[in-house]
């Protein structure tokens, strides 16, 4: 019990500096920073709606924040999420608008596969551009988002395009291939269980399995582990595909659960939000989930707090970011 | 003859912000404080730059604050990582997120949400008396915008500073073995500090040059990844000014090459242009990047207190 | 009439954390003599002169210079003062010239051009005067590493030094190299500097110091004149009241008690023309051939960079050779993944543990386990138990004597003589019928060093086989049957137990066959 609170305190601290540092900036424009900051943190809490929308932003939230851990445990940094969970939405689509006949039972599983491969494939290019070539693949995971943005942008204005919406938007994927709805209103779909499934199995398999055991000394060393008959650069590929098999989930689960189409944008900003909690839990995948439940308050909360009082969200943003540093400032303290 | 005259001229113009925020790496790179922060401090030099030049009414006085933010993310990431000795990847990637909240999060504030965004008046051409006559080449390198001269020049001086004096004898060193440099006397803080702080300021200045130059404005996002392309750019020109100035020139005709293809009048759907770009950057590194030398300490922090283990 | 010091360091006291490395040291130089520093690894010899040259700050004492008090903020001060280090690693730019190594930051380069003809000439005239031939022209990194050691002492003359420092500056030299080096010592006292020696080796400091200061475990234990005490009490000061000299392996001159090598039983280890050539097409193992028999300590020696690293990863598996075959029991394990090899009775101690065999971020269970994770009992294959590997590290704990707050604990916390016990724990807790050890005892204290030479002498009695990698010859001599002298990625020599001699190998570790040695 001690040591949680040893660990959770930094947490706090560094949550409640970042608000106040934020509050003063707030403050300064002009601002409530009592309502801002009591529509940021209750939003969610206040009606079922506001919990509902919070658990459907903490789905892709713990998905993107689990592709860039995987890969982190192995020492590798993903920084194609974005890219993985569109490649994944748009297979997904795909799958569904081609064989929007299909009942569910088949429909279902096959956009949600599709969704998984396809992101994985994303996350094969450049696992594969490493393992063959040595090539940092900080690199080549950002650029490849930069491919995708137009990979989506082809696909959704192509020959699927829903010409009625005003935005680059394909048509419906059949009925088959929506995730079912665990509460209709507000509208909650069973991709929770799914994300939550995988966050525990992710942890499951990082802690207790030999391939986690191998996964966490190519972290640790790569060198050193190569050494000791670890196929570190297997391993690397594994973290990277695996990583990319997660966002391209959750970019099915975003067209099979929420808009039951492709949507260009539906990525958000999901990606850096995914980073941040990813190093905010310090690459712990147990972590993970809960700083990704208490981003996606916040995210909700910022959103009504733009709508009710105009202050941009991305005010929000910047207290997040600087949660992070202050997290990562507190390793320094307790060092000295 | 006159479209290639055409393209030349865009290729110049567009290698500049390459060539500042590559060089911007490169210097910071050279004592060991590795950049990765170019994309966010890119937008926020795009975006403070917009918002001064159209608040003060001249563009000069916006690239200055560009420049001063850019410095002031340069003295973040040298403070957080050469005092307080944490990750320097780490830190830049939360410097990144920083700088594109704050992009976004500066126009709402100072201009509100308006449908059609303000413009700045962009920066001019400075043709140069008699050189830009000279048929061909004149048009091409002598009648260019301010910083086209600037990043040229830049570079030619970077090069003879690192190569052909002994402050940048010094301060490769640090580079490639900051406790050798520490143990004769040099000062690796120091130069890991300056180097950060200036190869900011270019990166900011790089972003500043969007605005000023391309659009007249500032929109969300649109470094679209020139900040992570300079990374790449100043790997395959080998941390190494004047490499980095001739491959500057290819990922700008890259650049016009598929974002003004319309120009030469390309008939493929423009999204595959689009990602153009960014696959010849991969197909470059897998080409370059084996070969590519690298200062030795590169990313990673001095700490002399350190035990040998 | 007594000399008056040239340099007094006063109750020095540095922590590192928790860990009390120096405790209220004093330490005095005379001029123009020869001071040896000696004590085991972790002694605090090397940190006492890290302080003095400004590298680390101390947290109390003061210094003294010609009896005036001074403070050193860093290496710019010490120099100034006219201190100057030659550290055991190398402190140089591998892609700089010798000469741009040696002016670097001195300030009197040509600030605009970077001629430096003048400076050569200094330079060279230096080279001369204390014979230190180098190339200066060559790059640092093309160097093989007595020429490296000379571009360190230059560059501390060069800046006209008075007081000298030399960390472990024997470490990788031949015999021969050894005496070359003190003659130059010797012709530097001459000249007027006063020097100090940092070693662990006590025959070194006997044969050429003036005085002697003895630390152990950050004490300072005694300073004595060379000629006034025998070598019985420099190695009781060395290791302290603890340990029984006795009975130790390290001073022990026979270690036959242990076993006999039975060189009639087939092999447990052959090498058949073994070579490597690497990436970048230079070969880096030449023809290499050796079998090891039951009970036997093969040892290698030579010049660090010959190969012996290379050797070590081929013979483990970590590396394929170009071509050559390797046996272990008489079946062919050439181009066995190390995984494997690790699996069936192949042991490894790398030598560079940091880098090679440690994981700082992962625990000390979790380093404990390193490539036997897979195997029972810490693992069905599937999943790790990590009840009994817990269990077992915590044995592995109290046996090697590894200090550290529990399993769990990060390894980047341990000290580098505890990483070391962790490498030595992990290997010989394999029991393996073949351990490759490449320098093993680097790091540690000499009670530790003991406890490591017993254990692999203990694996004669078992009628196991070692491949012993050392750059220590001494730690070669006392513990091989026999030992091989490689030479640039070449055997030039296998001498057996009673053809031992310290020149004799000295002369193959620097190439010089022994055919042509034999003729007077």
């Amino acid at each position: 019990m001690k040591t949680l609170g040893r660990t959770i305190l930094p947490y706090l601290i560094a949550i409640a500096v970042a608000f106040a540092a934020v509050g003063i900036f707030i403050a300064a424009m002009g601002f409530d920073v009592g309502r801002a900051y009591q529509t940021i943190l209750l939003t969610s809490f206040r009606t079922p709606n506001g919990f509902i929308q919070t658990l459907l932003k903490f789905i892709p939230l713990t998905l993107q924040a689990l592709a860039f851990t995987v890969p982190l445990t192995a020492g590798k940094f993903n920084i194609g999420g974005e890219g993985q969970m569109i490649v994944g939405g748009i297979a997904a689509a795909a799958v569904g608008i081609v064989f929007s006949d299909l009942p569910a039972v088949i429909l279902l599983p096959l956009v949600i596969l599709a969704g998984v491969l396809a992101g994985a494939f994303w996350g094969l290019v450049p696992a594969w551009l490493l393992y063959r070539f040595g090539l940092n693949e900080i690199l080549t995971t950002v650029l490849l988002n930069f491919v995708s943005f137009a990979f989506i942008d082809l696909v959704a204005t192509g020959p699927w395009r829903d010409t009625t919406a005003g935005h680059p938007t394909t048509i419906s994927i059949g009925q088959g291939g929506w995730l079912p709805m665990l509460i209709d209103n507000p509208p909650l779909h069973s991709g929770i269980i799914l994300a939550v499934l995988v966050a525990a199995g992710i942890y499951i398999y990082t802690s207790r399995t030999t391939g986690g055991y191998e996964l966490v000394a190519t972290g640790a060393n790569p060198r050193a582990a190569e050494v000791f008959g670890i196929n570190v650069r297997r391993m690397f590929v594994f973290s990277l595909v695996l990583a990319g098999a997660l966002a391209g989930l959750a970019g099915s689960i975003e067209v099979a659960g929420v808009h039951h189409r492709l949507i260009e944008g539906m990525q958000s900003n999901f990606l850096v939000l995914g980073l941040i909690i990813g190093l905010i839990a310090r690459g712990n995948n147990l972590a993970v989930p809960f700083v990704a439940f208490f981003i996606a308050v916040l995210e909700v909360g910022a959103s009504a707090m733009q709508r009710t009082l105009m202050i941009p969200v991305e005010m929000v943003f910047i207290v997040e970011a600087l949660v992070l540093l202050f997290v990562l400032l507190s390793d320094v303290v307790r060092r000295r | 003859m006159e479209i290639l005259i055409t393209f030349l001229r865009l290729v110049l113009l567009s290698m500049v912000p390459f060539v500042l925020a590559s060089q911007g790496t490169m210097l910071g790179g050279r004592t060991g404080i590795f950049n990765v922060a170019q994309e966010g401090i890119m937008l926020l030099g795009a975006s403070l730059g917009f918002l001064v030049s159209y608040q003060v009414g001249n563009n000069f006085v916006g690239m200055l604050a560009a420049m001063a933010a850019g410095a002031l993310f340069g003295l973040l990431l040298a403070y957080f990582t050469t005092t307080l000795k944490m990750n320097q990847f780490v830190i830049g990637l939360a410097l990144f997120f920083i700088g594109v909240g704050l992009s976004t999060l500066l126009p709402k504030l100072i201009i509100g949400i308006t449908l059609s965004p303000p413009l700045i008046p962009t920066l001019p051409e400075v043709s140069i008396p008699l050189l830009s006559q000279i048929p061909v080449l004149g048009p091409i390198l002598f009648q260019q915008n301010s910083l086209v001269y600037f990043s040229i020049l830049l570079s030619l001086v970077l090069w003879y500073f690192l190569y052909r004096t002994q402050r940048g004898l010094e301060l490769r060193a640090v580079g490639e073995n900051p406790m050798a440099a520490d143990s004769l006397g040099i000062n690796v803080v120091r130069a890991r500090y300056w180097t950060a702080i200036l190869g900011g300021a270019l990166i900011g200045l790089a972003g500043a040059y969007l605005p000023m130059v391309y659009t007249g404005t500032f929109t969300e996002a649109m470094t679209r990844g020139r900040g992570w392309l300079a990374i790449a750019l100043t790997f395959f020109g080998g941390w190494s000014p004047l490499t980095i100035l001739t491959g500057s020139l290819f990922f700008a005709g890259v650049e016009v090459l598929a974002f003004r293809a319309q120009v030469i009048g390309l008939a493929l759907p423009y999204q595959y242009l689009l990602m153009v770009p960014y696959l010849a950057t991969i197909l470059i590194m897998v080409l370059t990047f084996r070969k590519a030398r690298v200062p030795a300490f590169l990313g990673q922090n001095y700490d002399r207190e350190k035990r040998n283990l | 009439m007594e000399k008056q010091p040239i340099l007094e360091l006063k109750n020095i006291r540095k922590t590192f954390d928790k860990l009390v490395a120096l405790n209220d040291v004093s330490f005095s130089l005379l001029p123009g003599e020869i001071h040896g520093l000696l004590g085991g690894n972790g002694a605090g010899k090397t940190t006492l002169m890290n302080i003095l040259y400004g590298l680390y700050r101390k947290d109390q004492g003061e210094i003294y210079l010609n009896g005036e008090r001074i403070e050193i903020h860093g290496p710019r001060d010490a120099l100034q003062f006219g201190i100057g280090m030659v550290h055991q690693h190398f402190l140089q730019i591998p892609n700089y010239t010798v000469l741009e190594n040696i002016v670097l930051g001195t300030g009197i380069t040509n600030r605009y051009t970077l001629k430096l003809e003048p400076e050569a000439r200094k330079v060279q005239e230096l080279c001369e005067r204390f014979g230190l031939a180098v190339e200066l022209d060559a790059v640092i990194s093309t160097l093989p590493i007595g020429s490296r050691q000379k571009v360190e002492i230059l560059k501390a003359l060069y800046r006209g030094v008075k007081i000298l420092i030399l960390d472990e500056p024997t470490t990788n030299l031949t015999p021969q190299e050894v005496d070359a080096l003190f003659d130059s010592l010797r012709v530097m006292v001459n000249d007027g500097l006063s020097i100090v020696f940092i070693t662990h080796k006590l025959r070194e400091v006997l044969s050429v110091c003036d005085r002697i200061t003895v630390l152990r475990e950050g004490r300072n234990i005694t300073t004595l004149d060379r000629k006034e005490a025998s070598e019985e009490v420099f190695v009781r000061a060395m290791v302290g009241e603890q340990m029984n000299i006795e009975k130790s392996v390290y001073f022990a001159r026979d270690t036959k008690t242990f076993g006999e090598v039975d060189y009639t039983a087939p092999p447990l280890l052959r090498l058949s023309g073994v070579s490597l050539v690497n990436k970048e097409g230079v070969p880096r193992l030449k023809d290499v051939s050796f079998e090891i028999y039951p009970g036997e300590i093969f040892g290698i020696a030579g010049v660090a960079g010959n190969g012996q690293r290379e050797l070590a990863e081929v013979t483990a598996g970590i590396v394929s050779p170009t071509s050559g075959k390797i046996e272990q029991n008489g079946k062919d394990v050439t181009g066995v993944p190390v995984g494997e090899r690790l699996r069936s009775g192949m042991a490894y101690i790398p030598e560079d543990r940091l880098h090679d065999g440690f994981l700082p971020k992962a625990s000390v269970a979790q380093n404990l386990i390193l490539g036997v994770h897979r195997q029972p009992p810490y693992s069905d294959g599937r999943f790790i138990n990590w009840k009994t590997v817990y269990q077992n590290t915590r044995e592995q704990i109290q046996e090697y004597n590894i200090k550290t707050g529990g399993p769990a604990e990060p390894g980047g916390n341990l000290s580098g003589g505890n990483i070391q016990r962790v490498m030595i724990a992990r290997a010989f807790s394999m029991n393996a019928d073949l351990l490759v050890a490449h320098n093993p005892t680097r790091g540690l204290d000499i009670p530790s060093m003991d406890f490591v030479y017993r254990k692999i002498l203990q694996r004669k009695a078992r009628k196991q086989a070692t491949l012993l990698i050392s750059e220590d010859l001494d730690e070669l001599m006392l513990l091989s049957d026999r030992i091989a002298v490689i030479y640039r990625g070449e055997i030039l020599g296998i001498l057996p137990r009673e053809a031992f001699d310290k020149y004799a190998i000295g002369r193959l570790m620097s190439g010089i066959r022994s055919t042509e040695a034999a003729t007077p």
